[in-house]
């Protein structure tokens, strides 16, 4: 082999996240066409015009203040449930559990909020998100131990836990935290009492002139500070690393000395201290109890947000954003056109179905240019360990027939 | 007698059986055929929706008794449809197992109410009273004494086709060259490729047979119980159904006595609030029996499960052999 | 038909199957180079070669698994196009694969008739009957109503077989079908294989294991480096000339050995016990090379992980100059001294999808220069140990940010050599060091793990590759059913180590 030549290690710090932004955004937007396409021909079918649609869509969030607003507003949930899943995949693990994780935060969050109301507001704010992180925790620590000590899949786990977790709510809120102003007995108005105006989160919309109907609250600039704290985690701490070593290759992972188990044990943790925080926004920016049959599925929907923003904390931020322009488009649409505000959701899995569709296939792409130009630096030699190509020897010269 | 609410009750189960049966046996052919699927849930609700709509819309074309037959077929039909979807994502695109299931969930919601505005004109319901099958009383069974005979009196013809159904399902995946390969696909796709069995046809033919058989599930719920269409009338009863096939170790025999079990649990707070012992237990403590049970079958405390070896993982062709 | 006179028909048959000039390339390598060769009726034919010289891939060729790039395939004297294994089994080729694929819950009979039922409906007696009939006439024992998942290797191997058997396959390619078996498997295998030659089947038995070659083939191609260097018989070779021809010079070359004190113990095993490991004991000094030969499967894997604390042991002592490694984490081991150089690459190696400043620091990232005590990561000093090491051991890359997946499987090993040795082991453990590497990175390894003995370390060596453990160890021991059976030193002759692999008997014994 040569030795070792300046020509070999030239261009080591022409980053590689370059390339792999503008492919990353090539498939976001390939994706986004697609869906909008694919609505467009349902919209057609429908007999309505596309462009018609689509801009009724966008006038529901760009048209006024208020529209913003509501986007804005309903981004913060959106962001702390895709943050939550994000987390667990980037170690390898599917929590399908945010939904459980954040309705058992939401109760003992409103547990808090209605027992600890002699402490002063900004203490009660405080403890109300204390005790939501750690109900998160509490329900997100059971499917990792399990994982952990009995092999048990998360993914089955954790929907299994999200349905304990809605009968244990529902037990919640018609005993120990039940609404004593309307009586007993099954009530449709079944919640609980109303929290003390201490433990809400303050309105944050005024300040930029938007109306406290929309609910623009404190909620989003903790859940874009939340975003920043796991991307310093999972790309600047020890924990983020060995995570993504675990999830990319436990057997490597181990052997290098890393506990998989205490990882796994830690991301989950994580994963359900930020599911806990989902349901504040709507509990404690708006509603003010805690209402039966609180399934407001924004831990699924945190599913489709995660993988939009392709697990990345900045990524997660836009789609919880361009998925909070969707919904938003709802009111607008039925307001503007015929076509059923669902269209929505439709046009919402096209989205993420594209987008998943798109990454797979960009990945492959990308993966096999990466070997081809590995190929290159090396001189054409042995580049076979990559491909799993068990028998692919060196090209050589030499032929001398031995006989 | 005391025993009434006890018959009354396994009535109940008995309905609530045939839906996590019928959903159970669609994630077996799909489990079975190496594709994990989430998504029962989501075939389910466009099982609800449409099958209350084709109830509704062929009634008066064809009579009372084929209506809600007609209603049953379409349910399954849609759920079909909606489920090559799934198929298409994860065997052709390789996409995700469990993020397309999701997915399916997330959509299967809006598709609902989207199809619910065009047929009902209204997002989040039918009008209720539509026809149902006619109930048969089972002769023998509905005459047991001490009121046990309610729970065999007045049931829908669906019951009996959920408990029938064991019979092709089983031989069909254990006696059949199909169901042979279709196994193999879930086990070891790279052994069954390597004999020139095609893995991607078996997985569509499984999934889509999944989501039939979920969508005819949901819509007995809707046509033969509910007698409409609400939305959320599955209760995540496809999870259940997951959970009980999870137990039955993808078993089709032991998935009915999976399903008849917490199709029980099911039951207990409609029928049995105020038995002794068991009307002491908050009746959300009984609902949640289903998933405690999974969760402590999974851990390995009781028994030991073993899903298809192959189950959530993409194929990528033969050449890696 | 007597199969002694397996010479005698051998001369007079017309090719089976010929195979003329074909060529495969992969991105990068150029895997077979106009290779020819050719098939006749009722023989053994050994293809040979070391890793990489391109056996699996012309195989794979002929088995339509890979489309070749030139050259032309004729079956029977017809010039044919082999698209898929289904094609190839059309024409009667079939292979056994080194990874079998079974499906574990089926029967046996279910495996062999999977894909090739007689009906729609499945007759499971008339299936099994048949699967029993075809076993018997070729005399393999196998129960055809027992899972898959309860059988020996050795008989899952029998499966496979039936398979092809069972699909009328008049050639049977067998990828280094020894490699996972037991000596007294591979007896058996081999008594199969003679009686499937006495029916007139062809087969071709891939290998690199000479002595195996010699005793069962009745012609033997050698392949270097994608090429044919040259045909033979058992009869006109010998064992040293078949290894000349497959490395391209004479073999059981000596490199430099450093002479080096050899000084304290290091590594110290007693008796462990606990998976295939049946009381194995061991001592490697400072400045030695220990080499562990033997036939895979017979606890290497098990050996290597022990001592890195990755599986549990029932029993016996660990100790790293005195200090109880049973008792430590896998993190605290390699902190206490041990580097290792794990047989599988990519399973525990590297994480591929991380870059390869990433790699480089992985296992010392918690140490107070990499990151703090509070879990903050020194991202600077990373990249600069990146840089400096990939330099330092020629690792070949277009970036440090580039994933660890697009090296080639040389600079791999190179990676994580430089990532081990950097940490000034007292102890390198290494297995299967070379495995799959080229020549030119096999000496690269060879050379760096000399060097650690001149420093004065520790190596205890794991190697399935007698010429590997020759080249390099100071004290030869052999590793047979979880056991150490012999220690000899590096110029024992090959055929008493031989007899060591194979737990103390003569090749002829086992066989």
């Amino acid at each position: 082999m040569a030795t070792v030549e300046a020509t070999t290690v030239r261009d080591t710090h022409r980053p590689e996240w370059v390339e792999n932004i503008g492919g990353q955004l090539l498939a976001l937007l390939t994706a986004l066409g697609i869906a909008v396409l694919l609505g467009s021909v349902i919209v057609i079918a429908y007999g309505e015009n596309p462009l018609v649609v689509y801009s009724a869509i966008l006038s529901g969030s760009f048209g006024d203040a208020n529209g913003l607003g509501y986007v804005l507003a309903n981004a913060g949930p959106l962001i702390f449930s895709a943050l939550a899943v994000s987390v667990c995949f980037k170690g390898g693990m599917f929590n399908i559990g945010v939904e459980g994780q954040f309705i058992v935060g939401m109760a003992s969050a409103s547990f808090a909020a209605l027992t600890f109301t002699f402490l002063p507001a900004p203490l009660l704010v405080l403890s109300v998100l204390v005790f939501g992180v750690l109900g998160g925790m509490v329900w997100a620590a059971v499917p990792a131990i399990l994982k952990v000590k009995t092999g048990a899949h998360e993914v089955v786990t954790t929907i299994m836990m999200n349905g304990i977790a809605a009968s244990l709510v529902a037990w919640v809120i018609r005993g120990p935290l039940r609404y004593e102003d309307i009586g007993g007995g099954f009530n449709v108005n079944l919640r609980t009492d109303p929290f003390p105006d201490a433990a809400m989160i303050p309105d944050l919309g005024h300040f930029f002139g938007i109306a406290s109907s929309a609910r623009l609250s404190w909620v989003l600039p903790m859940a874009i500070v939340a975003a920043a704290v796991v991307w310093f985690i999972m790309r600047r701490m020890r924990l983020g690393y060995e995570a993504r070593a675990v999830g990319a290759s436990p057997g490597s992972a181990r052997a290098a000395g890393i506990s998989i188990g205490a990882v796994q044990v830690k991301l989950f943790l994580l994963s359900g201290a930020l599911a806990g925080l989902v349901g504040i926004q709507q509990l404690f920016a708006d509603q003010g109890f805690l209402p039966a049959g609180y399934e407001a599925g924004i831990g699924f929907t945190g599913i489709a947000v995660a993988f939009l923003g392709q697990n990345s904390p900045v990524g997660i931020v836009f789609a919880a954003l361009l998925w909070g322009v969707l919904a938003r488009g709802e009111t607008s649409l039925q307001l503007e056109t015929d076509v059923p505000r669902e269209f929505i959701i439709i046009l919402q899995g096209l989205l993420i179905m594209s987008v998943v569709v798109t990454y797979q296939v960009a990945k492959r792409r990308l993966f096999s240019r990466q070997l081809r130009r590995a190929a290159e630096v090396e001189d054409l030699h042995d580049a076979e360990a990559s491909v799993d190509i068990e028998e692919a020897g060196e090209p050589g010269s030499s032929r001398e027939v031995d006989r | 007698m005391p025993l009434g609410d006890f018959g009354a009750a396994i009535g109940i189960a008995l309905t609530y059986f045939t839906i996590i049966y019928l959903t159970g046996l669609g994630g077996l052919f799909s489990e079975r055929s190496g594709i994990v699927n989430i998504g029962l849930e989501g075939m389910m609700i466009v099982g609800t929706v449409t099958g209350s709509c084709g109830t509704a819309e062929l009634t008066p074309e064809l009579g009372l008794p084929w209506g809600p037959l007609a209603g049953i077929l379409i349910g399954a039909a849609a759920g079909a449809i909606f489920a090559s979807i799934h198929a298409l994502a994860t065997v052709t695109f390789k996409v995700d197992q469990i993020v397309s299931g999701v997915v399916i969930n997330l959509v299967a919601i809006g598709v609902a109410r989207f199809l619910s505005t065009i047929a009902f004109g209204q997002a989040t319901q039918s009008d209720s009273g539509q026809p149902r099958m006619d109930p048969i009383d089972i002769p023998l069974l509905s005459s047991l004494p001490w009121g046990l005979g309610k729970a065999f009196d007045g049931i829908s013809p669906m019951v009996i086709v959920a408990f029938l159904m064991v019979i092709p399902v089983w031989y069909s995946l254990y006696r059949t060259r199909w169901g042979l390969r279709l196994r193999s696909c879930g086990e070891n796709p790279d052994a069954a490729r390597s004999l020139g069995v095609r893995v991607s046809p078996y997985r569509y033919e499984a999934v889509l047979l999944s989501g039939a058989l979920a969508g005819m599930a949901g819509a007995f719920l809707a046509v033969e119980v509910n007698l409409s269409w609400n939305e959320g009338q599955t209760q995540g009863l496809g999870f259940i159904a997951l959970a009980a096939l999870i137990l039955s170790n993808w078993n089709p025999i032991r998935l009915m006595g999976a399903a008849f079990i917490f199709g029980f649990a099911q039951a207990i707070p409609l029928r049995l609030a105020h038995a002794p012992i068991i009307g002491a237990i908050p009746p959300e403590f009984i609902r949640m029996t289903p998933y405690v049970v999974t969760i402590v079958v999974l851990a390995g405390f009781v028994g030991k499960v073993r899903p298809p070896a192959a189950a959530g993982r993409a194929y990528e062709g033969s050449t890696g052999i | 038909m007597a199969s002694n006179d397996a010479g005698a028909r051998r001369e007079s048959a017309s090719p089976l199957v010929v195979m003329e000039g074909v060529s495969k390339r992969f991105p990068g390598v150029l895997a077979n180079d106009e290779v020819t060769i050719d098939l006749r009726k009722g023989e053994v034919h050994a293809l040979i070669g070391e890793n990489g010289a391109g056996k699996s891939t012309l195989m794979r060729v002929l088995y339509g698994l890979y489309p070749p790039d030139g050259g032309t395939i004729r079956v029977k004297g017809e010039v044919v196009k082999i698209a898929s294994p289904r094609d190839a089994i059309a024409l009667g080729i079939g292979m056994v694969h080194q990874h079998f694929v079974l499906v574990d819950p089926f029967t046996v009979a279910e495996n062999v008739i999977l894909g090739d039922e007689d009906g729609p409906i499945l007759n499971t007696e008339t299936a099994q009957r048949q699967v029993a009939q075809l076993a018997e006439a070729y005399g393999f024992e196998i129960d055809p109503a027992a899972a898959v998942e309860d059988l020996s290797v050795g008989e899952e191997q029998r499966v496979e077989i039936l398979k092809a058997l069972f699909r009328g396959v008049d050639i049977l390619i067998l990828d280094e079908p020894t490699a996972v078996l037991t000596p007294a498997e591979t007896k058996e295998l081999f008594e199969n294989l003679r009686k499937l030659r006495g029916d007139g089947k062809t087969i071709v038995f891939i290998s690199h294991k000479l002595d195996e070659v010699l005793a069962i083939a009745d012609r033997i191609t050698v392949l270097r480096r994608g090429a044919v260097v040259g045909e033979t018989t058992p009869a006109e070779t010998s064992k040293a000339k078949l290894a000349e021809m497959m490395v391209g010079r004479p073999v059981l070359f000596r490199l430099d050995k450093p002479q080096v004190e050899v000084g304290e113990t290091v590594l110290r095993l007693d008796d462990l016990r606990g998976g295939r490991l049946q009381g194995l004991s061991l001592e490697v000094r400072a400045g030695e090379i220990v080499g562990v030969a033997g036939v895979e499967g017979n606890g290497q894997k098990e050996l290597a992980d022990s001592i890195m604390g990755l599986r549990p042991l029932e029993g016996g002592e660990v100790s790293l100059d005195g200090h109880d490694l049973r008792a430590m984490s896998t993190q605290e081991i390699r902190n206490s001294g041990v580097a290792f150089v794990p047989e599988d690459r990519h399973d525990q190696g590297l994480v591929l999808d991380m870059t390869i400043w990433e790699n480089t620091v992985i296992g010392r990232h918690d140490d107070a220069d990499y990151s703090s005590r509070r879990g903050v990561l020194f991202i600077k000093k990373m990249k600069e140990l990146a840089v400096r090491l990939i330099a330092q051991f020629d690792v070949r890359t277009r970036s440090i940010e580039s994933t660890a997946r697009t090296l080639s499987g040389g600079n791999q090993q190179k990676l994580i050599l430089a990532r081990e040795l950097e940490t000034d082991p007292k102890l390198l453990l290494a297995a299967q060091p070379t495995r799959g590497l080229d020549v030119g990175a096999i000496e690269f390894v060879w050379s760096q793990i000399l060097e650690q003995k001149a420093e004065g370390r520790a190596v205890l060596l794991i190697s399935a590759e007698l010429d590997e453990i020759y080249a390099l160890s100071d004290r030869i021991v052999t590793l047979y059913e979880g056991r150490i059976t012999g220690e000899y030193p590096p110029d024992a002759p090959a055929d008493e180590v031989g007899r060591g692999m194979l737990g103390g008997k003569t090749p002829a014994e086992a066989r």
